[in-house]
C-alpha cells in the first residue's frame, strides 16, 4: 500500500494537484538574480562563427549528466497540503559506437509536508508509511499558491543536489580523454566548475546577463555562430565561470531564443581559447534531433536521451490527475 | 536424444505489453538487446517474473513470427533536418539513436493449459531441447512407454540445435495421416526431404505399430532411381544423423520395378547399367490388369455409363471365358490380339450378317464399343512393354511386401495415360491388400512427386483424382499413407492437400505464397520461406500449433543426377542379348549361347510371351521351362490362325479424332 493510500485510509481527502509543466519548465533555474557579465575575449560581445559540422571535432568519449523531478499533491489533511515528489538524476557515458549507456544514477523519492501542522493522527500515519519527508513552511499552510510555489522550489532544490553530487562523483571518475556535460548550470559545484573537461549546457534563459548591443548581439546570433565569451557568477556558492552563447538554429521565422544554448566552462584562458571548437562540437551535436521533445532545437539529444531514460524509471503518475481536463504540454 | 541441458539462466529478453499491442493468450510481444540471436522461427520460453508476482507458476512457450526494429525517431523528416539533406552526413551523428528490437512471437503451448489466460509479462528465454520438446508437445510421444517420434529435423534457430519429432500417430495414421510437401524446383529439396524423412520413419517406426514399407513412384528421370547407393554426405551432415540417431546409410531393402520397353526386352529406365541393372525387376501387364482398370482410361477425358458397363460386360462376361459371339464365332479372349479378333467379329458382324441395319449388339451401341475399342486398345500401342499384347502379367508381391522396404516404381518414361494406370492399379491394389490385411505388412507409404499432375485443383474429375482424395480422406484407418510432393500447393486439389496432417513447406515461390492458401502466415515468416536456404524446411504437424523450422541432412542416398553419373545407363541391348540377359536373372547357370540358339529364327513375340510365362512362373529350371513354352521349332513355323497384320494392334482412328 502507498503511503498515500494510507493516509486516505487514515481520513485524508484524496486530491490530485499537478504542476503545469510549461509553469514549472519556465521557473525552472536560470532565474537566480546573477551579476552583469564580464568580457574575457575583447572588449565587446561579438559574433564568431564555429567550425561546421565537418570540422568539428567530437571527444571520443563524453558522459552526459541530466536531472528529472516530479511532484504533485495527493492528499489533505484539512487544507495541509501533502506532496509526493520524485527526483532523479543519472549520467550516461557515450561509447565508441554512439550508444548511451549508464554510468550513474540516483534518485529520491519523498513527501514534502508541514508536519507541524498536521494533525496528530495523520503525521502518525504519514510519519509510519514514508522515511523520507522533507519539510516546508507551515506557515505557508495558509496561502496555497505561494506554498506551491514553495514546494516547487524544495523539489528544484533537492533536485539540483542530487545533480551537483552525481556530477562530482562523476568528475571524480572522469577518464583522460572524456568530458562531462551537464544540462543546467556548470556553477553550481566549485569543483565541477573548475574541471578542465566539464561543460554545462543551460537552454532556460530566464536569467540575463547582457545589455544593450551585447545582449541585442546574443539574441540575434545567426545560426552556427557564437559569442564571445565572458564571465559570469552563478549557483548558491556564486562560483565564476566563462560563459557564451550559441545558436545551433536559425532564429528568423521562429522567435529569439530559437536554438539558443548557454554555455558554461571553467573560468580560463584555456575555455576562451578552445571556446570555437567546443562549440562546434555542439553543433554537430544537433543530429540527431532530441524531436519529440517540444524544445529540441536547444536540447541536446543525449541530453534528451539521459531525461527520457530518468523518464521511463520513475515511479508511476504521483497522483492520478485524470479528474482535470488534460493540460497541453 | 534430447538433451536434458540446463536452463539457459540469462534472460535475452521481457515480454511487453501496451493497450494497443497487449499479450493475449495467443499472442505476445517482447523485446530483446539489438544484438541477438533471436530470428523469425526461434522458439522461445517466457516465465512469469517474480516469484511473489502472479502468473510466476505459469510458463509459455512461443515461436517468433514478426519482428521489428525503430527508434526514437519520431518521423523520418526529422533525420533529413539532423542530416541536413545530406544522407551521407546521417551517419556522422555523434549519438546512436535509442533503438528497440521487439518481436512478437505466436503461443506455441502454456503451462498450466488452464485456465488460458494472457501471456504474463514476464522474462523471455531461448529455449533448450527439453523446451522445444515441451512448446512441440512432442514430449506426450517422446516420453511415453510407446514412444512413436520419428525424428524429422533439427531446429536450428537461435544458434540452438534441437531435434524436432514427428508423431507417427499422426503421420502414419490412425490419427491422422498423410504429408505435402511443397516448393520450388530445386531450392525446395522435396524429394530430398521425403527420402530422409523415409530413412526416418524406417529407422523409428515404433515396433508396437508393425511392419512398414514405402512404395515411390519415380516419375523424373533418375530421381528416386538410386536409393540403395550411398550418397556423399558431409561431416556437418553426418553428425545431424547422429544427432537423430537415424543410420547414414541408403536403404537397405529396395526394390525397382520398370516397364519394359517398346522392343519388349529392354528395360524403360535409366537403371540399366550393367552393375545396377540386374536387380530392376520388369514390371509388365496384361489385358486382365488392364481391364479391371479401364476406367482410368475413359475418365480421363469424360465419364460415361454406357461404357462402364460394356467394360463390366467385357470383364464379367468376356474376358478368360469360352464366348460366342453371336454371328457364330466362339472366342476366348486372352490377350488384346484376342479382344482385336472379337471387336472384327462383331462389328463385321453387324455389319454382314444383319446388313448394317442394326447398330446395337447385346444392348452395347456401335459407337461405345468402337470407344472402348479404341481406349483399350491404344493403351497397348501407347504403353507397349507396359502393357504386353499377350503377355501375362510381371507384378509386384502383392502378398508379400516386406517390412522396411521400399519399392520404387519408375514411370518416368511411360506414356501420361500409362502412368496413370500404373499409378491406379498400384494404388487400389494396395488400398484391397491392406483392407484384407493381406499385403505383408502394416502400413505404406505412397510418396508421389508432382502431385500436381496427378490431383489438379481443377480440370476433370479423372479415376486417379478420385483415387487419391480416396485415400487421403480414408487411407488413415488402412495404414495407407500418401505422401505428395509439388512446386505449387495451390494447384493441387483442395481435400488432397487439406487433408495431409503434416504439412512441409520448402523454399517457396512469392506469387505462390501471395495466394490465399498462406494468409495465416505473417509477412516475415512468408520472407523467411521464400528465402529459405536448401535443407531448411518448414513444418505443420498436428501437435504443433505454429509452424516451426527445421534442417535436415542431406538424403544418405545417391541422388539421380550423380547416379546417372556414375553408373552411366547402357544402350538397349539386341533383342537376343536382352532375353540373354533376362533369363541369366533367373538363373545365373544359364549360358548365352543356349538361349540364342533356341531363339534364333523365331518370332519376337513368340520369345517374348515364352520369356513372360517363365518370368511369372519362376520355375526351378528356367531354360527347361523357357524352351517347353517355345515349343518345338516345327509348331513355331506352323502359320498363326489370325493373319499377321492383324497382330499388330491398331486403333481404328486416331484416338484425338475420334467423334465419341
Ligand atoms: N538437406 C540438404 N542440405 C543441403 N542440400 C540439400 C539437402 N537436401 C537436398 N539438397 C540438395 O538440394 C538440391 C535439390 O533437391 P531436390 O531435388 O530434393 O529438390 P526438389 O524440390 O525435389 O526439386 P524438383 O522440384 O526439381 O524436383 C539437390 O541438389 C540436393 O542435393
Ligand atoms: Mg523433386
Amino acid at each position: 500500500m502507498t503511503w498515500r493510500q494510507a493516509l486516505i485510509d487514515a481520513g485524508a481527502v484524496p486530491v490530485a494537484f499537478v504542476p503545469n509543466p510549461a509553469a514549472a519548465r519556465g521557473s525552472k533555474e536560470d532565474t537566480e538574480p546573477a551579476d552583469r557579465a564580464a568580457f574575457v575575449e575583447g572588449a565587446e560581445l561579438e559574433a564568431h562563427p564555429v567550425p561546421d559540422r565537418g570540422g568539428a571535432r567530437i571527444p571520443p568519449a563524453v558522459s552526459f549528466l541530466a536531472g528529472f523531478a516530479r511532484w504533485g499533491v495527493v492528499a489533505c489533511d484539512g487544507i495541509i497540503q501533502v506532496v509526493d515528489a520524485y527526483v532523479a538524476a543519472a549520467v550516461r557515458r557515450r561509447d565508441g559506437r554512439g550508444v548511451l549507456h549508464t554510468r550513474f544514477e540516483r534518485n529520491r523519492a519523498f513527501a514534502v509536508a508541514p508536519l507541524e501542522r498536521m494533525t496528530p493522527g495523520l503525521r502518525h500515519v504519514l510519519e509510519a508509511s514514508v522515511s523520507d519527508i522533507e519539510p516546508i513552511d507551515g506557515g505557508l499552510a495558509g496561502q496555497p499558491a505561494r506554498y506551491l510555489d514553495t514546494v516547487e522550489s524544495t523539489v528544484r532544490r533537492v533536485r539540483a543536489g542530487l545533480e551537483r553530487e552525481l556530477a562530482e562523483q562523476c568528475i571524480a571518475t572522469l577518464g583522460a580523454e572524456e568530458w562531462l556535460v551537464l544540462d543546467g548550470l556548470l556553477s553550481r559545484s566549485p569543483t565541477v566548475a573548475r574541471h578542465p573537461r566539464a561543460l554545462g549546457v543551460i537552454n532556460s534563459h530566464g536569467t540575463q546577463f547582457l545589455e544593450g548591443r551585447g545582449l541585442e548581439r546574443a539574441l540575434t546570433l545567426p545560426a552556427g555562430h557564437r559569442t564571445s565569451v565572458f564571465a559570469v557568477r552563478g549557483g548558491h556558492t556564486r562560483t565564476e565561470v566563462y560563459s557564451w552563447y550559441l545558436r545551433l538554429w536559425p532564429w528568423e521565422g521562429n522567435d529569439l531564443l530559437y536554438g539558443l544554448l548557454r554555455v558554461e566552462a571553467r573560468p580560463d584562458p584555456a575555455s576562451v581559447a578552445l571556446a570555437s571548437e567546443l562549440s562546434g562540437w555542439l553543433v554537430a551535436e544537433r543530429a540527431p534531433l532530441a524531436t519529440p521533445a517540444t524544445r529540441w532545437d536547444r536540447l541536446l539529444y543525449p541530453l534528451h536521451n539521459v531525461e527520457e531514460y530518468l523518464k521511463a524509471r520513475a515511479p508511476r503518475d504521483l497522483s492520478t490527475a485524470r479528474h482535470r481536463l488534460p493540460v497541453a504540454s | 536424444m534430447i538433451d536434458k541441458a540446463t536452463p539457459s539462466p540469462t534472460a535475452i529478453g521481457r515480454v511487453v505489453a501496451t493497450e494497443l499491442k497487449p499479450a493475449t493468450p495467443h499472442q505476445f510481444h517482447f523485446w530483446t538487446a539489438t544484438e541477438t540471436t533471436v530470428g523469425i522461427g526461434a522458439i522461445v520460453k517466457v516465465q512469469g517474473a517474480g516469484s511473489t508476482e502472479q502468473g510466476a507458476a505459469r510458463v509459455v512457450y512461443g515461436v517468433v513470427t514478426d519482428g521489428f526494429a525503430y527508434s526514437d525517431l519520431a518521423t523520418p523528416l526529422h533525420d533529413v533536418v539532423g542530416a541536413e539533406g545530406d544522407p551521407a552526413r546521417a551517419a556522422d551523428a555523434p549519438t546512436a539513436r535509442q533503438e528497440i528490437r521487439y518481436w512478437t512471437a505466436a503461443v506455441l503451448r502454456q503451462t498450466p493449459e488452464e485456465p488460458l489466460q494472457p501471456v504474463p509479462l514476464g522474462q523471455v528465454f531461448l529455449a533448450d531441447d527439453a523446451d522445444v520438446a515441451q512448446a512441440l508437445r512432442m514430449d506426450a510421444f517422446l516420453y511415453s512407454a510407446t514412444p512413436t517420434a520419428i525424428p524429422i529435423g533439427l531446429y536450428t534457430s537461435a544458434g540452438r540445435e534441437a531435434p524436432v519429432y514427428l508423431d507417427a500417430d499422426f503421420l502414419i495414421g490412425p490419427e491422422a495421416a498423410h504429408l505435402n510437401i511443397s516448393g520450388v524446383s530445386g531450392l525446395a529439396t522435396k524429394t530430398s526431404a521425403v527420402e530422409f524423412l523415409l530413412a526416418s520413419i524406417f529407422a523409428h517406426f515404433p515396433p508396437h505399430k508393425g511392419r512398414v514399407a514405402a512404395v515411390c513412384f519415380n516419375v523424373k528421370g533418375p530421381d528416386l532411381c538410386f536409393l540403395d547407393q550411398p550418397g556423399n554426405l558431409s561431416d556437418e551432415d553426418r553428425r545431424r544423423y547422429d544427432r537423430l540417431v537415424v543410420p547414414a546409410q541408403p536403404f537397405e531393402r529396395v526394390k525397382l520395378y520398370a516397364p519394359l520397353k517398346a522392343d519388349g526386352v529392354n528395360l524403360n529406365t535409366l537403371r540399366t547399367h550393367p552393375d545396377l541393372v540386374g536387380d530392376v525387376e520388369p514390371l509388365t501387364w496384361g489385358l486382365q490388369e488392364v481391364v479391371d482398370y479401364a476406367e482410368v482410361l475413359l475418365n480421363r477425358d469424360d465419364i460415361d455409363a454406357k461404357a462402364d458397363a460394356f467394360i463390366d460386360f467385357l470383364r464379367d462376361r468376356v474376358l478368360g471365358r469360352t464366348f460366342d459371339d453371336g454371328f457364330g464365332g466362339t472366342h476366348r479372349v486372352q490377350s488384346f490380339a484376342d479382344l482385336d479378333r472379337l471387336f472384327r467379329s462383331i462389328f463385321d458382324g453387324l455389319e454382314i450378317t444383319a446388313g448394317g441395319r442394326s447398330d446395337t449388339w447385346r444392348t452395347h451401341h456401335i459407337a461405345t464399343m468402337r470407344k472402348v475399342r479404341n481406349r483399350l486398345l491404344n493403351i497397348s500401342t501407347r504403353c507397349k512393354g507396359l502393357v504386353t499384347d499377350d503377355g501375362p502379367a510381371s507384378d509386384l508381391p502383392w502378398t508379400e511386401f516386406e517390412d522396411r522396404t521400399v519399392y520404387v516404381i519408375d514411370i518416368a518414361n511411360v506414356d501420361p495415360l500409362g502412368q496413370d494406370l500404373v499409378f491406379a492399379r498400384v494404388v487400389s491394389k494396395l488400398r484391397e491388400q491392406l483392407e484384407r490385411r493381406e499385403l505383408g505388412v502394416d502400413a505404406v507409404v505412397v510418396f508421389v512427386d508432382e502431385l500436381n499432375k496427378y490431383a489438379p485443383g481443377d480440370g476433370p474429375d479423372t479415376y486417379v483424382k478420385k483415387m487419391l482424395l480416396d485415400i487421403s480422406e480414408r487411407g488413415r484407418y488402412l495404414g495407407l499413407v500418401l505422401f505428395g510432393a509439388e512446386q505449387f500447393r495451390s494447384q493441387v486439389h483442395r481435400r488432397v492437400v487439406g487433408n495431409a496432417g503434416t504439412q512441409v513447406f520448402g523454399r517457396m515461390d512469392m506469387d505462390e505464397l501471395a495466394t490465399p492458401g498462406y494468409q495465416v502466415l505473417t509477412p516475415a515468416t512468408k520472407s523467411k520461406l521464400a528465402t529459405l536456404p536448401i535443407g531448411e524446411l518448414m513444418v505443420r504437424h498436428p501437435h504443433f500449433t505454429q509452424p516451426i523450422f527445421v534442417r535436415f541432412p542431406k538424403p544418405p542416398v545417391l541422388r539421380g543426377r550423380d547416379g546417372v553419373e556414375r553408373f552411366p545407363p547402357a544402350a538397349d541391348v539386341p533383342f537376343d542379348d536382352a532375353v540373354v540377359r533376362q533369363l541369366v536373372r533367373l538363373d545365373r547357370r544359364i549360358r548365352p549361347n543356349q538361349v540364342k540358339d533356341l531363339i534364333a529364327d523365331r518370332e519376337q513375340d513368340d520369345v517374348r510371351r515364352a520369356l513372360a510365362a517363365t518370368r511369372r512362373t519362376r520355375p526351378d529350371d528356367p531354360l527347361a521351362y523357357f524352351r517347353k513354352v517355345l515349343g518345338s521349332r516345327v509348331a513355331a513355323e506352323v502359320p498363326p490362325a489370325a493373319p499377321r497384320e492383324h497382330r499388330a494392334v491398331q486403333p481404328l482412328n486416331p484416338i484425338s479424332d475420334e467423334p465419341y
